[in-house]
């Protein structure tokens, strides 16, 4: 660490998703929207989502950037610009944004008409509730949902469209979509929180900013003007316009929450626990370097951003930058410090869109027991009635391989597809962290069952660098922590803010009971 | 006590004095100011009749019911009035703001002033180049009235290459001088007879200057009206609008042709079964 320049250190609250947690059953998405979005031109905002990968998503096909023109895009020169926005673009199109999602590629949110259902005069029919537009208000016929793709794997519409596909072989495609091999996962999303936001950087009105103390990203509504830029900069489509109050919103990390000590409400909610949130403190000179970098550089230098808040030298310089201590200390604790750095499991989703985003997934390590062996069913298919339905297949869909678990390189999705979503193409940083996750099951298989040879497990551990502590450490934080391991929240310190902005003197002893006025008076 | 005594008396002597030896000169006064302008006594028709002998031609309840609301008195079908009104081209005599005494007073100057030499109208003063260029920048409101009046095209055209098109509220001024003369135009400018002018011009009325001004430019504009046609583009202007509109549309096209069409969901709602 000697002999580096001096460093620009920033705290930035991240967050970590366990996908192989994640039993899709949107709770978090239900939290957030009766907190948040629960009103007038906010019904179709989903702050907080969760698709069925593979699947197109909310809105449709968002991470398709050749549609929606979202995040940056390397110049010929140096430097990065933005894809769908940025000064000439945005002001040229300022009336009329060319790339925007429509609400139908949202969805039009609906209700029904519950009342028709008790109020409605006696009649040869039973009354039904009718489903009502939230935007109109007149009856529609619904077309479309949040979460339209649920579980539809497989499926023409969806799945068959993942803009995530598009680099695989028809073969690999197809070998996805088999009948006994499909899999599927679930991608819950919120506001990345990036280092490097689009939508900040398109905002004509500057409405847009990222708290410094916290790096939440927020969009100030009393200077938004509603130009919409950043619902096309934002490539993660988070930035979400209200049709009501003509003014842009966005997850705002739940920040009165926060400051309090509580963890955001969609994270509070979980129920197959697969959030952590912490402090994250890294290097703010080298977002630049970071987001210009080449596709392939891109995802190892966001990695290199994040500094070990152990290191003397990021302490002090952490300090210098008004970075408070129990904040150090939150990041020295931090889950997502562990999951992102120490362990290197977890991933940014789309690292490739140069937004640097915060927001880390451990990929999911779908079930890969069964395999698919050649057989001859032609004895068997002989003893069948002629007019039976036969299968000319000659394969077995086979659960009972030798090695219990398979191999990473035998998963049911192609590893391509995991490194389209994680690791902007690289299919071995994907398969590093797959192959941990194969060591920590097959050391805790051992530990707990012991069917698995101790042979077979310290080789697996070796391979992926990991020693039986560091795999117990990894269950312990994935399997077995508790509230306060998973939220390592920083005091935000209102107390100072609130010093900073008025004389907290003036309000002493005015309020409660038998106050006095005037018994604390600035100056005196 | 003795002060405001005294105060009273004074004020009572002031009063008298004013209301007392004002009459005759007033008279005089007021009709040089109001009438002069349209009428002579024994110098011949200007804007309006002679009025030498009026006191005879007609009753004296007529003449104070015509001078405060002549108007009034055409519409009611007076023959008299009426006769009056289309003689002079059908230019309304303005309201005059006179009370009954006062105009009583003006007859009696009338009847005296006309065995003395008849009353001159001001002579008219010829605008110069200058004064014609002012009258057109004060006729388009390039010039602001020195007492903020109105523009006089935010009501009126005159169909002039040297000014831009005005409003249509009312009537076209072209030819305003040859049909009224210049002393008519001149009163109408000073004293305006119509009531929408006369309440948009009352507290803010137009100097001698600019009415000078004004009706040399009228004038010039009356003189000029035949190498001043504007031009007819007749159905060539909307032609040409359509073509604009159809070439900018095409443009557009063209510069937004990477433009999202419709929802990416498009494919799957086409699919689906509506009730509606």
């Amino acid at each position: 660490m000697t002999g580096r320049l001096k460093m620009d250190v920033r705290s930035q609250i991240s967050m970590v998703f366990h996908l192989d947690k994640c039993i899709g059953c949107h709770t978090c998405s239900i939290a957030c929207k009766n907190i948040w979005t629960d009103r007038k031109g906010a019904e179709y905002m989903w702050w907080n989502n969760v698709e069925t990968k593979p699947g197109t998503g909310y809105p449709g096909k968002w991470e398709d950037q050749k549609i929606y023109k979202g995040g940056w895009v390397k110049k010929n020169g140096d430097g990065i610009e933005l894809k769908g926005a940025g000064k000439p673009k945005s002001l040229t199109n300022i009336f009329h944004n060319p790339h925007m999602p429509v609400i139908d590629d949202y969805y039009e949110p609906f209700t029904y008409k519950y009342l028709d259902l008790i109020e409605s005069p006696a009649g040869d029919d039973q009354p039904t509730a009718r489903p009502i537009s939230m935007i109109t208000g007149e009856p529609m016929d619904i077309k479309m949902g949040p979460n339209w793709d649920d579980d539809l794997s497989g499926s023409p519409d969806y799945a068959r469209k993942d803009p995530n596909l598009e680099s695989l072989s028809p073969a690999e495609r197809d070998a996805m979509f088999q009948l006994e091999r499909m899999a599927f996962f679930y991608l819950p999303r919120i506001c990345n929180h990036c280092l490097n936001p689009a939508c900040v950087a398109s905002c004509p009105s500057a409405a847009i900013y990222k708290r410094g103390e916290d790096g939440i990203v927020l969009i100030n509504q009393s200077v938004c003007r509603g130009w919409r830029m950043c619902v096309t900069a934002c490539p993660y489509k988070k930035t979400y316009y209200n049709w009501s109050t003509g003014k842009s919103e966005k997850c705002i990390l739940c920040y009165p929450r926060l400051e309090a000590g509580h963890a955001p409400a969609c994270m509070h909610s979980c129920v197959g626990r697969i959030r952590y949130l912490g402090v994250l403190l890294y290097d703010a000179d080298r977002i630049e370097s970071a987001a210009s970098a080449d596709e392939a550089d891109v995802l190892r230098r966001q990695m290199d951003m994040i500094l070990d808040p152990f290191d003397p030298e990021v302490i002090a310089s952490a300090k210098s930058n008004g970075i408070a201590d129990s904040t150090i200390d939150a990041a020295q604790s931090s889950p997502v410090y562990k999951f992102v750095k120490v362990w290197n499991l977890a991933l940014p989703l789309h690292p490739e869109f140069r937004t640097l985003p915060m927001l880390f997934y451990v990929p999911p390590l779908l079930p890969v027991m069964a395999s698919v062996t050649t057989v001859d069913n032609r004895e068997q298919s002989e003893k069948m009635n002629p007019i039976a339905k036969q299968w000319p297949d000659s394969w077995l869909y086979d659960t009972s391989t030798k090695e219990l678990f398979g191999t990473i390189d035998e998963a049911r999705f192609p590893l391509r597809y995991m490194a389209n979503l994680f690791s902007a193409g690289d299919t071995t940083e994907i398969g590093d962290r797959l192959k941990k996750l194969m060591a920590v099951r097959l050391h805790r298989r051992k530990e707990t069952v012991g069917d698995i040879p101790e042979e077979t497990v310290k080789q697996a551990l070796a391979d992926t660098g990991l020693t039986p502590q560091l795999a117990d450490d990894i269950y312990y934080l994935t399997s077995l922590a508790k509230f306060n391991d998973r939220f390592v929240i920083p005091a935000a310190h209102r107390e100072q803010a609130i010093e900073m902005m008025e004389f907290t003197g003036d309000v002493k002893g005015n309020t409660g009971f038998g106050f006095k006025a005037g018994t604390a008076v600035r100056g005196s | 006590m003795r002060r405001v005594t005294s105060l009273v008396g004074l004020t009572t002597l002031w009063l008298g004095a004013a209301t007392g030896g004002a009459t005759a000169q007033t008279s005089q006064e007021l009709f040089q100011t109001r009438c002069t302008v349209c009428h002579t006594i024994g110098g011949g028709k200007l804007v309006g009749p002679d009025l030498q002998g009026v006191a005879e031609r007609r009753s004296e309840d007529w003449i104070i019911r015509f001078v405060q609301h002549s108007q009034q008195l055409v519409q009611s079908g007076d023959p008299d009035a009426v006769a009056l009104f289309e003689e002079f081209n059908g230019i309304p005599m303005p309201d005059q703001s006179l009370s009954e005494r006062e105009i009583r007073g003006i007859i009696d100057y009338i009847v005296g002033g006309s065995s003395t030499a008849p009353a001159e109208p001001p002579p008219i003063e010829q605008a110069t180049a200058e004064q014609i260029l002012l009258g057109q920048a004060l006729f388009q409101g390039k010039t602001r009235f020195a007492n903020s009046g109105p523009t006089c095209n935010s009501c009126h055209d005159v169909i002039n290459d040297a000014v831009i098109g005005g409003g249509v509220l009312a009537r076209e001024l072209t030819t305003v001088f040859s049909r009224l003369g210049g002393p008519g135009v001149r009163a109408i400018l000073g004293s305006p007879p119509f009531p929408v002018m006369q309440r948009a011009y009352r507290d803010k009325p137009l100097t001698d200057d600019e009415v000078v001004a004004l009706v040399g430019f009228l004038q010039q504009a009356d003189a000029e009206q035949p190498l001043h046609q504007p031009r007819d583009y007749g159905m060539g202007l909307l032609g040409a609008g359509v073509v604009g509109t159809v070439l900018l549309l095409g443009l557009y096209s063209l510069m937004w042709r990477g433009r999202l069409r419709g929802s990416v969901n498009q494919s799957i709602y086409d699919r689906q079964i509506t009730s509606i």
